[in-house]
């Protein structure tokens, strides 16, 4: 009674292949071309482009930048969101269904729309702002637009819900009778947090501060239309070479730089998580 | 002395435990604590979700905002509205509706591609034995990797040489997008489509052979059933990253075929107009329709254990 169940795998197979070796060789290949004007490119491939991005300081400037945003991006979503995971992980209500239905929702609409709200709240007269002016915490209005603060907001309301609900699932993997047994041991409540819950989703949190660090170093959206063409992120800088400048090849080199550094991260996520057995905590 | 403690925590986890008898003035000081900590955790949630909604809020709630005076410049909102209007509505560009409508057409159809690409390949990942299959599977999956900026300029790349080399150029073009999604999307319906089957018993199935059902049928008629709740999360993972999708489309789209968030990204860059506040709002308003819809019908579980971005 053997199915031969790899034929179902054939086709799709084939499609996923091709997309992904299509589109990944041509850019990659585009990226040893240096570009003349006009969107042509150079008759003979060299490491020009690469070599021009690690020594010019524009583009060492940018690479900083990006991967500076993204640090305090990831250290605030799981610093703000760790609670809201855990007291919603931990917490059986009717309540704990709402709030997290929300949590998906807030993924679910395009950035776009969140960002345009973000924008009308930080207005010179917004709320904000009246209250910034009020308290006497600022002198001047704060800028959303144009500014690197203004770009890690918007990349934190982009990735924020992501991170909740990876950290909901980290704390849901830790066995409820883990905290009551520490608990029947005299173990107050903080101490059951810093000692058995915290420890114990460690790991997890160390993958998902990487996966989030990552989403935000990729992240387009929201660093295109906050940064204002004054601050410019990597993803950003891809597409102002791809699109305004028309140098492919450069275009290319960066998204190279872009794709290896995300993949190397990934892969020191799956080293964690298969060093500390994390079963699963996104099925991926 | 830890004991008390300890059941004062039980009882506000929601717990069934009941408090060991404490009584009188011993207790008070816990419970002090308590109510203090649940109304710390109650002011963060509210402030985080307040902070979080936030601009969701303020789009939908500007799109009804009636301007205080006829002269008032086109580019103010009035939040939270003094008088309510239903002028932005009316006055939404052809282009965003258009748009709108693109977006959906275009989820649907990758939805729907992902699905006949997903479903097979998950089935084949795992139920088939062979050597390989982790890269294979790896293959599969890879597109989750990718940051979409880097898939957006790579299929821009490779439409443009793959038109060079036979005349058609997929830029700017419906199939071109449809393209540039579908290889986004496929990943998450057989993530989630893998999940519900690893879980499911083979037995189920082998007994339907048994009993005289073909291979196909008993595929058909006992398999399918119980794996469709992974199917229509994945189907809606797929919608959504086709819907929302920015940096892919930005690069893919064009006058002729544009997606509602480019369309909505361009008018931001540009200038301001609350009747962008109006189509914005009707397509949160279609993202709330769905996330309620989908809870329905598969479970909130089930949509964030296949979340596999």
């Amino acid at each position: 009674m053997k199915t031969h169940w790899g034929r179902l795998l054939v086709v799709p197979f084939a499609i996923s292949a091709v997309l992904l070796v299509g589109s990944q060789f041509v850019f990659l290949q585009q990226s040893f071309y240096p570009d003349l004007a006009f969107g042509r490119k150079a008759a003979h491939w060299s490491f020009a482009n690469y070599a021009r991005i690690l020594t010019d300081p524009y583009y060492l400037r940018t690479l900083w930048l990006t991967t500076y945003i993204s640090l305090i991006v990831a250290a605030a979503c799981i610093g703000f969101g760790f609670p809201i995971a855990k007291v919603l992980a931990r917490w059986p209500s009717r309540w704990t269904k709402v709030l997290l239905s929300t949590i998906v929702l807030t993924s679910f609409i395009t950035t776009v729309i969140q960002i345009f709200g973000l924008i009308i709240i930080f207005r010179a007269d917004g709320p904000v702002n009246t209250a910034l002016l009020w308290l006497g915490i600022t002198e001047r209005p704060f800028q959303l637009v144009g500014t690197a603060g203004g770009v890690i907001i918007g990349l934190v309301y982009a990735s924020f819900g992501f991170a909740v609900m990876l950290m909901y699932g980290v704390v849901r993997t830790i066995p409820v009778s883990l905290d009551e047994a520490a608990a029947i041991h005299g173990a107050s409540r903080r101490r059951v947090l810093t000692r058995v819950v915290l420890p114990l989703s460690l790991p997890g949190l160390i993958v998902g501060f990487l996966t989030i660090f990552n989403t935000s170093m990729g992240a387009f959206t929201s660093a295109a239309l906050l940064g204002g063409g004054r601050i410019i992120t990597l993803p950003v800088l891809i597409q102002r070479t791809m699109l305004l400048d028309v140098k492919y090849g450069m275009a290319g080199a960066l998204a190279a730089l872009l794709l290896l550094f995300v993949i190397a991260l990934n892969f020191a996520s799956i080293a964690i998580m298969r060093r500390f057995r994390i079963t699963r905590m996104v099925t991926v | 002395m830890g004991v008390r403690d300890a059941s004062g925590a039980w009882v506000s986890v929601g717990q069934t435990v009941p408090a060991i008898a404490t009584r009188g003035s011993q207790r008070a000081l816990p419970r002090l604590r308590n109510a203090l900590r649940i109304a710390l955790t109650v002011a963060y949630f509210a402030l985080v979700f307040t902070v979080l909604l936030a601009p969701l809020v303020v789009v939908i709630g500007g799109s009804f905002s009636a301007p205080a005076n006829d002269q008032v410049v086109m580019s103010y909102v009035q939040f939270p509205p003094e008088r309510l209007t239903l002028k932005w509505y009316r006055e939404i560009p052809p282009p965003q509706l258009q748009a709108l409508g693109f977006s959906f057409a275009l989820g649907l159809a990758v939805a729907l591609g992902a699905c006949l690409v997903g479903v097979p390949a998950a089935i084949g990942l795992v139920r088939a034995r062979f050597r390989g299959r982790g890269l294979v599977s790896a293959i599969m999956r890879a597109p989750l990797q990718i940051p979409h900026v880097v898939a957006g300029i790579a299929f821009l790349q490779l439409y443009y040489v793959a038109g060079d080399w036979c005349g058609i150029y997929l830029q700017g073009t419906t199939a071109g997008l449809f393209v540039g999604h579908l290889f986004l999307a496929t990943p998450f319906v057989i993530g989630s489509v893998a999940a519900v089957l690893q879980r499911f018993n083979v037995r189920l199935e082998e007994a339907a052979h048994v009993l005289g059902a073909s291979r196909w049928r008993a595929l058909r008629r006992v398999t399918l059933p119980v794996i469709m709740p992974g199917v229509f999360t994945g189907a809606l993972y797929a919608f959504i990253v086709s819907f929302v999708d920015v940096p892919v489309a930005v690069f893919l789209a064009s006058a002729d075929a544009t997606t509602f968030p480019v369309e909505l990204f361009h008018a931001m860059e540009q200038d301001f107009n609350p009747s962008s506040l109006a189509s914005a709002s009707l397509a949160a308003g279609f993202a709330i329709v769905l996330v309620v819809l989908a809870q329905r019908l598969v479970g909130l579980d089930s949509l964030l254990k296949s979340n596999t971005r």
